[in-house]
């Protein structure tokens, strides 16, 4: 006769999974660390526009997750929370450090035909995060969350602790510099229109 | 609405590093959380306790007088219940006596005497690193490590036990140590150490510079890096007076940045925290063998290290797994394949164990 063992394999909910991993629970800990971290990583990245930092401040962004988990009230979504954590932990960097731009981002191997191409992209995204740096955090963060992540107007709102007004405004006049500095930047501007696509 | 949306590729993270680097980190908070809750911490302002406290002494003192008087009697000693701080192996913890500030170093036990004779310290095991007020018009304060006792004039100082006695390092100011040799005075700069009965005085290190931690049992000599000016130093090193106190978590922090500028920097900043002997030294002899992993010889010898020092670390089972990686990655496939079965009978259901079963040797 043969028996087989069905172990439910269910993801946890966040409830549960919170209760776990405030306990101590470090399975737990480490299933919320790898369900969480492609988006923050991403995250991060796109609000840096540079790899050599983004491991360090996940990483920094976990670590500020875990501690303060007990604290999480449940008002808003835990990615939400975590994501929230992540844009403070970048806002705190790019305070705390000279404006810099790394040519390192977008490091991907190619053919020898893209590799025009991709030296192009790369000067594009210099001359992008050039101008983000230019400007404040808060509307760097919230261009960066909904132009590049692709957030909606809410979610950036949600996630940069602000109004939806507040957010549409400071994306808008983000949006307004970066047009202007591509009128003046065929570089930028082409890397812009490539770039570019439209979502419902 | 539309949403115009800048394509951006996102090039991949490093998730096991990272995944590896929050537990390690957290592990190593965990552990010296509870090894701040053994004792109080020295947070609140003094004036929150002082001006209440000179309230009630004075208080006190008049009562005292008007009682003794009336009895013909001179004051009773008020006597202090002793009390006992101990911290685990790996933590440490800061605590305030009166006007005196300790630092009891990892695995230390010490009993806390309050008399009208003063403020005692009886050393049981470990270090206590003490930073106290000149004692000129004050109650005395005594460190006393097995046969050895330390008097102190008004000083900053650590005492560590070594076998019967304990070893005294002085930092600043002047202590007078009483051992069955003899008494001797010792300055700043100066160290006892019992086996130097005969000499009794060792100068270590120049008057007015700042001396090595007391260290006799550790397994590392002290790195050449400790004279860094540019270097973290860990918080289990004496502080001249005033200088500011770095962390091991920042001094951990600072090193993790130089990695990518910076490695043989960063290395020197490891080694400097991994001659510690706290959660972050375990760490930080991993990251050094995960920095040398190109270096064979040397990424081994630090496994080894780490297996030898820090045998239930957090990340004993990443030390295992490395060893297995830097064998693999320079070809030993051998060796790499008994590291994997080494590795699988330690940590069964690691979180590598599947990886360590497809190289390890079929039984």
């Amino acid at each position: 006769m043969t028996v087989t063992l069905v172990i439910p394999t269910s993801p946890r909910s966040d409830a549960e999974l919170i209760t776990a991993c405030i306990a101590g629970d470090e399975p737990a800990q480490r299933v919320l660390f790898r369900r969480e971290y492609s988006r923050v990583h991403a995250t991060v990245y796109r609000l840096l526009g540079n790899l050599r930092e983004v491991d360090d401040l996940v990483q920094e962004t976990f670590i500020a997750a875990f501690r303060a988990l007990a604290t999480y009230r449940g008002d808003a979504k835990l990615s939400t929370w975590i994501d929230r954590i992540a844009v403070r932990v970048v806002f705190h960097h790019i305070r705390a450090r000279k404006p810099s731009v790394s040519l390192e981002s977008v490091r991907e191997p190619g053919t020898s035909g893209e590799i025009e191409d991709q030296t192009h992209a790369r000067e594009g995204l210099r001359r992008l995060y050039a101008v983000l740096a230019t400007m404040s955090p808060e509307a760097r963060a919230a261009f960066a969350l909904y132009a590049i992540d692709g957030r909606s107007i809410a979610e950036v709102a949600a996630v940069t602790g602000t109004t939806t007004v507040a957010a549409k405004l400071r994306i808008w006049r983000a949006r307004r510099e970066v047009t202007r500095q591509a009128e003046a930047d065929p570089v930028l501007s082409e890397f812009l229109t490539t770039r570019r696509e439209e979502t419902p | 609405m539309s949403h115009d949306r800048i394509r951006i590729p996102v090039p991949a993270g490093d998730e096991r590093r990272v995944e590896r680097e929050v537990f390690g980190q957290l592990a190593a908070m965990r552990s010296v959380d509870r090894a701040e809750a053994y004792a109080p911490r020295r947070r609140t302002p003094w004036f929150v306790f002082a001006i209440p406290a000179a309230c009630v002494a004075a208080v006190a003192i008049v009562l005292v007088m008007f009682v003794g008087r009336g009895r013909g009697e001179a004051p009773s000693t008020v006597s202090g219940e002793p009390s006992i701080v101990v911290t685990p192996v790996g933590g440490s913890s800061r605590f305030t006596v009166g006007d005196a500030i300790i630092d009891a170093g990892g695995d230390t036990s010490v009993e806390v005497q309050k008399s009208g004779d003063g403020v005692t310290l009886v050393l049981q095991r470990g270090t206590v690193d003490c930073d106290v007020a000149p004692r000129e018009g004050r109650a005395p304060f005594r460190v006393i490590g097995g046969n050895v006792q330390v008097e102190v004039v008004g000083t900053r100082f650590a005492v560590t036990r070594v076998g019967d006695g304990a070893r005294v390092d002085v930092t600043r100011g002047k202590v007078l140590v009483r051992a069955p040799q003899g008494e001797r005075f010792l300055t700043p700069g100066e160290t006892w150490t019992p086996a130097a009965i005969t000499a009794a005085v060792t100068p270590s290190v120049p008057a007015g510079e700042e001396p090595k931690n007391p260290s006799e049992n550790d397994p590392v000599p002290p790195p050449s890096a400790n004279a860094d000016p540019l270097l973290p130093r860990p918080t289990t090193a004496p502080n001249p007076a005033g200088a500011p106190r770095t962390t091991t978590r920042e001094a951990f922090a600072a090193a993790q940045r130089l990695e990518a500028k910076d490695p043989q920097h960063a290395a020197k900043a490891y080694r400097v925290i991994a001659n510690g002997r706290d959660a972050w030294a375990a760490l930080a002899l991993y990251s050094l063998a995960e920095l040398h992993a190109g270096v064979v010889a040397t990424s081994l010898r630090e496994l080894d290290e780490l297996a030898r020092r820090f045998p239930n670390a957090a990340n004993a089972e990443d030390g295992a797994w490395l060893r297995v990686d830097v064998l693999r990655r320079a070809g030993r496939n051998d060796e790499a394949s008994q590291a994997a079965a080494a590795y699988l009978r330690t940590f069964p259901n690691g979180t590598y164990a599947a990886s360590a079963a497809t190289l390890a040797p079929p039984r």
